[in-house]
């Protein structure tokens, strides 16, 4: 540590005012107030502060992803780590260049934003195809709207959606069969011309063709699907650590679950030939690892508790309709994103009628 | 009653409920001005020799409340600025300050009534008393739509209700009907931690027959002892008259002014922290030395003095040499030294965070030992809604913060921002260490300066209009 201190103060002259590497001066604070808590003061009162900060505040998101991150390495294989890398990078240098062409410091939601992205790509996407999608959804999604905390929509969704527009055939097929038994797939590198790990349906599609997996495994993880979407049971573990740290709010992911649950549940009991049984849907996809990770992102929801019931009722229906009702096979993309441009009104209202019931107090 | 938001912030460092006197200082330093007043018409001359209670200074802009003389002693005016300096310090008997004839002259114009509000003034007690919404001293010859008496005091350290009561109980009951005395039929809003407390018991025993007095239970999270939440809660309307609060030590001047007819020269101050090695109450006047207080309580160097609490109170200025009148008590904390490595991974596991992260939330509610680390560095708001989670006054943070950052002043005020308590919990939560607490309160200033103008404004076109129809 005490090595750590000396050099930090050996090359901050370079990177302030004068020095040699003065346009990197957000990337060496970065590096320095990563590894020693920030030096500043409170200047005013409160002047004490709680612990919490952003950097923390989205560790923690990390954390969570980590069950689903080693489970998708023992049943899809060592690429994961490459296409984590690769999102990692790209995403890292876009936000790097926007902080120093706006002069301010590296934000941290990119951490989360290259962390999630990955998770939600078929398990052998192109690595180029990777970047790409995170360069436009850091770009088009985040900085364009003025950084972390500004934007409109999840990043990594829009990523994702450009992906799924401009290279369709490869969104949909590049699946992996779950490798099963012993040290599953951890050590093997697969790629999408290994002819015998590639699948091309995920519960979702055999579902359009009329098969209906087994619930058991989508709770175990042994089917195929995006990276981070297969275990059902590690995504809760993972997501209900989040819900104690009260980085997502359970508000969110209860009126998800419990919506798209019950409209599930109507549909297959109208017609249980045509549509799948709740519980199905609810394991199926990337309906708990979009209701637990992407749309429990704080910037992109509704701020107000009231506001965050409707929008996971929003959600949950469009993602189900979306699978029933249109040629989609999935929906929790379009869901979120569409929750997305929503929440913004739903506050609107329910700040309204906050403030109406304000306008007569003190 | 609903209560929402509010935080129980748990604190190393807290005060015990013992009370201890002071030794007798040889010189007291008193500030001519404080939070609320400017003690600008002085009324002695250097060399003068005053007797205790006497006139020191007056505040001409708050009804000419008086700066009391806490014990004889000598006036210096040139030895420090901004400060009366008394030397030469003997404990005499009290000199109140009252006169005769001029008490006999209210007699003739106002009748008793107005012997009592004379007497609150000029001994001393009326600086204890406040307008729930505004925070200033209310007229003392007005008639209030409600007294909120809280005998609670939730800000870690602050000089806590029960230490003052501390075998005081008559003295307190007594109080409360020399207030009631003051009033035509209006309510008196007793507040207690716990009303079917031992303590609360007795006080009902000992008001039993007073209709008047009601007795009201808040939970016990900072900032529900707040006058302004309390007034909103009780319904209470600001166009509708002044609503009078006071402390437990206001209601306790009330009496001492009244029924013994003495000036009010003492406080009861809290030294806490986590730098004082045994947090305490202590007896003092104001005007008493506070680097004798530091020397006596706070351990090491390098920490930071805050007059009052840690979470709305102000850093003592370098220069401060004494206690100032309305001061509560002294919160003595760490100022940031090492910089912690990895600090961000950290807490959680070893220490209580709003947010309950990592261990914590598992953990039952231990003390925290605060320093004044920011703790972060300043970001963009996340939308996270901590703030308005723990909104006593249940306004929106982080809208009116959205409002203001695009400077649309108008919107922050539809917003309400002026409900705001400045209780400082939104900037102790956000993890984006944004500065709510002081945006408010530059917010609100700019606000009233606004409507001031529109005002005057509005004022100067009825005239002339007044004016070109003539």
């Amino acid at each position: 540590m005490k090595i750590l201190r000396d050099i930090f103060e050996k090359v901050s002259p370079s990177f302030h005012e004068g020095g040699k590497f003065k346009a990197f001066k957000p990337v060496y604070e970065a590096m320095e107030n990563f590894f020693f808590a920030p030096a500043a003061r409170t200047v005013m009162a409160p002047h004490v502060r709680d612990p919490i900060d952003v950097k923390r505040f989205m560790s923690m998101v990390i954390i969570g992803v980590i069950p689903c991150v080693l489970a998708s390495l023992y049943f899809y294989g060592l690429q994961i780590i490459a296409m984590i890398i690769v999102s990692y990078a790209v995403g890292g240098v876009v936000e790097v260049i926007f902080a120093m062409v706006r002069k301010e410091e590296i934000n941290e939601g990119f951490l989360v934003t290259g962390m999630l992205f990955p998770l939600i790509l078929p398990p052998t996407l192109p690595l180029w195809m990777v970047g790409v999608g995170v360069a436009f959804g850091v770009f088009v999604g985040k900085e364009l709207f003025g950084g972390t905390g500004r934007n409109l929509f999840n990043p990594a969704l829009i990523g994702r959606c450009f992906l799924a527009l401009a290279y369709p055939a490869a969104m949909s097929s590049n699946w992996v069969a779950a490798g099963e038994a012993g040290v599953g797939r951890l050590m093997q590198y697969v790629t999408a011309s290994s002819v015998d790990a590639i699948s091309s349906a995920t519960p979702l599609v055999l579902a359009k063709q009329g098969s209906v997996v087994e619930v058991s495994h989508m709770i175990l993880g042994t089917t195929s699907g995006s990276v981070g979407e297969t275990s059902g049971a590690l995504i809760i573990i993972g997501g209900v650590f989040l819900l104690f740290t009260r980085v997502a709010n359970w508000r969110t992911v209860v009126s998800i679950l419990l919506s798209a649950g019950v409209m599930a549940g109507v549909l297959h009991h109208s017609d249980p030939g045509r549509f799948a049984p709740a519980l199905w849907h609810l394991f199926a996809g990337g309906m708990l690892f979009g209701a637990f990770f992407m749309a429990t992102d704080p910037v992109t929801s509704p701020v107000t508790n009231t506001g965050k019931w409707f929008y996971g009722i929003i959600i949950g229906v469009v993602t189900i309709s979306i699978r029933n009702f249109t040629g989609y096979v999935e929906g929790v993309m379009f869901a979120i994103l569409l929750g997305n441009i929503i929440a913004p009104i739903l506050d609107e209202i329910v700040v309204g009628f906050r403030l109406r019931r304000l306008r007569g107090e003190g | 009653m609903k209560f929402q938001g509010g935080f129980n912030v748990l604190l190393e460092g807290r005060p015990e409920g013992l009370v201890k006197v002071m030794p007798e200082p040889k010189v007291l330093y008193l500030p001519l001005q404080t939070k609320r007043f400017n003690f600008s018409d002085v009324r002695v001359t250097e060399g003068d020799n005053v007797e205790p209670g006497e006139f020191l200074a007056t505040d001409p802009d708050n009804y000419s409340i008086p700066l009391l003389a806490p014990r004889a002693g000598k006036v210096r005016l040139d030895v420090a600025a901004g400060y009366i300096v008394l030397d030469e310090i003997a404990r005499h008997e009290e000199h109140p300050h009252t006169d005769e004839d001029e008490m006999s002259h209210i007699v003739q114009e106002m009748g008793a009534g107005g012997i009592k509000r004379y007497k609150l003034l000029n001994l001393g007690a009326w600086e204890f008393f406040s307008e729930a919404y505004s925070g200033n001293v209310p007229d003392p010859l007005g008639t209030p739509q409600a007294v909120i008496v809280s005998t609670v005091s939730l800000e870690p350290f602050v000089a806590r209700g029960d230490a003052q009561l501390h075998n005081r109980l008559l003295q307190f009951t007594r109080g409360l009907e020399h207030l009631q005395s003051l009033l035509e039929y209006q309510p008196i809003y007793l507040i207690m931690p716990d009303i079917t407390s031992a303590f609360a018991t007795r006080v009902r025993e000992h008001i039993r027959g007073y209709a008047w007095v009601k007795l009201i239970e808040v939970p016990m999270r900072y900032p529900y002892d707040n006058f302004n939440i309390l007034a909103r809660k009780f319904g209470l309307k600001k166009e509708a008259g002044p609503v009078w609060s006071i402390k437990t030590e206001g209601v306790l001047a009330v009496d001492r002014a009244l029924t013994m007819s003495k000036p009010c020269l003492l406080r009861i101050l809290s030294v806490g922290g986590p730098r004082v090695h045994s947090p305490i109450h202590i007896c003092v006047m104001p005007g008493y030395p506070l680097k004798k207080i530091l020397d006596t309580y706070a351990s090491g160097y390098d920490y930071r003095v805050i007059i009052n609490g840690m979470l709305s109170g102000e850093m003592m200025a370098i220069d401060a040499l004494g206690v100032d009148s309305e001061c509560r008590g002294l919160t003595i904390i760490s100022e940031l030294k090492e910089r912690e490595f990895l600090g961000f991974v950290r807490p959680g596991w070893d220490r209580q965070s709003y947010s309950e992260c990592f261990l914590s939330s598992l953990r039952k509610n231990f003390r925290e030992r605060f320093t004044t680390a920011f703790r972060g560095e300043g970001r963009p708001c996340v939308s996270c809604n901590y703030c308005a989670e723990v909104c006593p006054a249940e306004i929106l943070p982080h809208r009116i913060h959205k409002y203001l950052y695009s400077d649309l002043i108008e919107e922050a005020d539809a917003s309400r921002v002026d409900l705001c308590v400045q209780c400082g919990l939104c900037s102790f939560v956000c993890p984006s260490k944004i500065e709510l607490k002081q945006q408010f309160f530059d917010a609100k200033i700019e606000i009233e300066q606004e409507k001031e103008e529109a005002r005057l404004e509005a004022l100067k076109r009825e005239q002339e209009a007044q004016e070109s129809a003539e």
